[in-house]
């Protein structure tokens, strides 16, 4: 295979590059006068304002809940609010074996130690596969495992009372896949991960971008609802390259 | 860089205007994006929209006074993430960097996602030039390439083909039974894409924005196309405008609410995807290697006139197409190039040059209802003014865009209509022609009523009364009355 043959950039140096810039500007080598306030924040204030947040969500989370609820409906899941982890079980069941599907992936993630699937849905008839990468399964084996199966279940990082939307960042015991090759994605969701807005998300992204020293992970993904195209006609069509049927499972 | 046809406006104008299938399919636009839009500024209520307008237009123009710093800024970042960060002066620049990576990672096949710089680049050909077989995955794009055309609209490339259009293409192309049913020709398309996917190299995104203090690339997207093309290959390059970059990651909030609402009307997309750096090492999956190509090519042209340089906070939402009154009859295709509409009309002079594209900025009514939906506020009719202006005051004979005779007709106009001495003479001429109307049959422009003129005597003026009425010349003009009685009327 291949390997990056430098760490240099390609095209026109950075130097040259921003001279131009600064040419067209008609602006001298000097940062803003003043520098923009959001990047001067400290840890410290971030925290601050992460502290709030917390508070705020404890204060409202019952009607956070219902306004997830609300929300991923109308973004297009389909919402189940489990009374308790067997009924949690029992809706995830009910939907593998609608799908018809021989094969279903999973995350690895904590959630799962709480909703325990793999032994209902293998007495379903089902392999389950938990995608994890070790000496035995490497990354092509767990790709082509996805690949084969009618349903990925996930859990959540985050979820956004206000959009209805599931936030994932995939890491390790989180493929980037699961909730996107199977034709059916089914996300658990746990009352610990509200949170109210997109403004909520991106203060603690920044806080723990900034408390692991200029690291955030490689990826982040908002999902709300299923896939869709509206290119031909402007008919929506659900189920293009994602998945056509998605189900959140808000436990809690 | 693509074929460039602005010159050929008005003879591309008349040709889409003629077209019924274009009509029904831009009919189709106006009742479906614009109507959506509406529906989320009423429900967002519109002072909180105007709010969120404001916020938006501050975070942009203080971004893009202070390009070279953020840009500086992200290349830190995209760095310390373990991407590397390409900057490009022009479209063969960037081709050739993407080109070289292809070809020295030893890339056969790759997997685009909706990116209109690329389109604007003209890549896909190069790289195809050099062995590497490029597939377009958003559906919209994939009906345009699999067409050999370019996009009719910024958010939905293929709205001027109909079903029958496309089930013929497919029919043709990927020699499968004709099917006009759209959700067959969906699945279709997850089918024959999704093998590509699996065997792709390298994917390719475009970005809607680039957030400078964390060096993460943001694509906004419904199909799930972005999110494979990012995720499944081993090599993942984005490519986009320098003007993305924006400061801090808590400044994405405002932009995911305004553009999808201002798109399509959705209050969210079903995906938003935000990609720093390659995988890490313990990472289930993502891509080895992370490029981010920024281009410039032309873009420093718009930084560098400050009449021109809002043009740059576009987040390419498409809304000002959605509610053109010319767009909606002229279509995308028309414009002759890669961005169509009024901020086509705009941006495009700037980046193929005024000269090939003179005939654009005339491209409006000035109704100002593209400035109206903007989420960025970018006064849209004012710049397509100064563009106006430079056409017509320009000293190079090329760059004009009136022929000589109207240059003639309009310098006698303003000398007419600043002096009162002048223009009294004049309207008193005038009415003596209108009476002498009914004797020399030539002039019988007039309505019936006489309050109109439906035809202008003489070819040239002519022309312009074809598609307008003008009003005659009243009995009276308001100074003929001020000075006959209001001006003695003390009261």
């Amino acid at each position: 295979m291949t390997t990056p043959d430098s760490l240099d950039s390609l095209g026109t140096p950075k130097a040259e590059f921003l001279a131009m810039v600064r040419q067209a500007l008609g602006r001298e080598d000097i940062p803003p006068a003043e520098l923009y306030p959001r990047l001067t924040d400290t840890v410290a204030e971030l925290e601050d304002q992460a502290t709030q947040i917390r508070q705020r969500l404890e204060e409202s989370l019952p009607a956070l809940l219902d306004k997830l609820a609300d929300m991923a409906a109308k973004g297009g899941w389909n919402v189940h609010r489990a009374t308790g982890t067997e009924d949690a079980v029992g809706y995830i069941e009910s939907i593998v074996r609608d799908s018809g599907t021989a094969n279903v992936v999973r995350s690895a993630q904590d959630v799962f130690d709480q909703v325990p699937v793999d032994s209902a849905l293998t007495n379903l008839g089902a392999k389950v596969t938990v995608v994890l990468r070790d000496d035995e399964t490497p990354r092509e084996v767990l790709r082509e495992e996805i690949r084969q199966s009618g349903v990925g279940i996930t859990g959540a990082d985050y979820a956004l009372a206000g959009t209805g939307s599931l936030i994932i960042l995939p890491r390790k015991g989180l493929s980037r896949l699961v909730s996107l090759v199977p034709p059916v994605h089914i996300a658990l969701v746990r009352a610990q991960d509200l949170l109210e807005t997109m403004d909520d998300l991106f203060l603690l992204r920044r806080l723990e971008y900034h408390q692991r020293g200029g690291e955030m992970g490689s990826y982040l993904n908002f999902i709300t609802g299923p896939s869709r195209t509206a290119d031909i006609e402007m008919t929506i069509v659900e189920g293009v390259h994602g998945p056509k049927e998605v189900h959140m499972v808000i436990l809690g | 860089m693509p074929e460039i046809k602005t010159q050929d406006f008005s003879a591309a104008s008349i040709a889409a205007i003629n077209d019924p299938k274009l009509r029904r399919a831009l009919d189709r636009v106006a009742s479906g994006f614009e109507v959506a839009r509406l529906d989320r500024v009423a429900e967002a209520t519109p002072e909180v929209w105007e709010d969120w307008r404001q916020q938006a237009r501050d975070i942009k123009e203080h971004t893009i006074e202070h390009l070279d710093y953020y840009l500086d800024l992200l290349y830190t970042n995209v760095t310390a993430a373990g991407g590397h960060l390409h900057f490009a002066k022009d479209a063969d620049q960037a081709n050739e960097i993407v080109a070289h990576i292809a070809q020295t990672r030893g890339v056969k096949v790759a997997t685009k996602s909706k990116s209109m710089v690329s389109e604007e680049l003209g890549l896909n050909p190069v790289l195809e030039a050099v062995g590497v077989e490029v597939w377009e995955t958003d559906l919209g794009e994939y009906i345009i390439q699999l067409a050999e055309e370019t996009p009719s609209h910024l958010v939905a490339p293929a709205l001027h083909k109909s079903k029958e259009d496309v089930a013929e293409l497919f029919s043709e192309k990927l020699g499968i039974p004709y099917d006009e049913d759209i959700y067959h020709m969906a699945a279709t398309a997850r089918e024959v894409l999704r093998d590509k996917f699996m065997e792709a190299d390298l994917g390719i995104s475009g970005a809607n924005f680039i957030v400078a203090e964390t060096g993460t690339l943001v694509i906004i997207t419904n199909e799930g196309n972005g999110r494979l093309s990012t995720s499944a290959p081993r090599i993942h390059i984005g490519i986009t405008g320098m003007e993305k970059v924006i400061p801090s990651m808590q400044d994405l909030s405002i932009f995911l609410r305004l553009l999808p609402q201002s798109a399509t009307g959705q209050r969210i997309t079903s995906y938003v995807s935000m990609i720093t750096g390659p995988r890490r090492s313990d990472d289930e999956d993502g891509p080895e290697e992370f490029h981010l190509v920024l281009v410039d090519n032309g873009r420093s042209n718009m930084l560098a006139d400050p009449a021109l340089r809002e043009a740059l906070y576009c987040i390419r939402c498409g809304a000002c197409l959605n509610i053109c009154p010319i767009y909606a009859r002229v279509g995308g295709h028309a414009y002759g190039w890669v961005y169509p509409g009024p901020i086509g009309a705009v941006v495009t002079p700037m980046l193929v040059g005024l000269k090939r594209a003179k005939e654009l900025p005339q491209a409006s009514s000035l109704c100002g209802a593209c400035r109206e939906v903007c989420p960025i506020k970018i006064d849209i009719p004012r710049m397509l003014l100064d563009l106006r202006k430079k056409t017509a005051e320009s000293p190079d004979k090329n760059l004009r865009s009136a022929p000589r005779i109207e240059r003639v007709l309009a310098s006698l106009y303003v000398r007419l209509m600043s002096g009162p001495k002048l223009l009294g003479m004049a309207i008193r001429f005038g009415r003596l022609l209108q009476k002498t109307e009914r004797i020399i049959p030539f002039f019988s422009p007039m309505t019936k009523d006489g309050k109109w003129i439906r035809k202008a005597p003489l070819p040239l003026l002519s022309r312009w009364t074809r598609s307008r009425d003008l009003p005659t010349l009243p009995k009276q003009t308001f100074h003929d009355i001020w000075n006959k009685e209001l001006s003695r009327d003390d009261s």
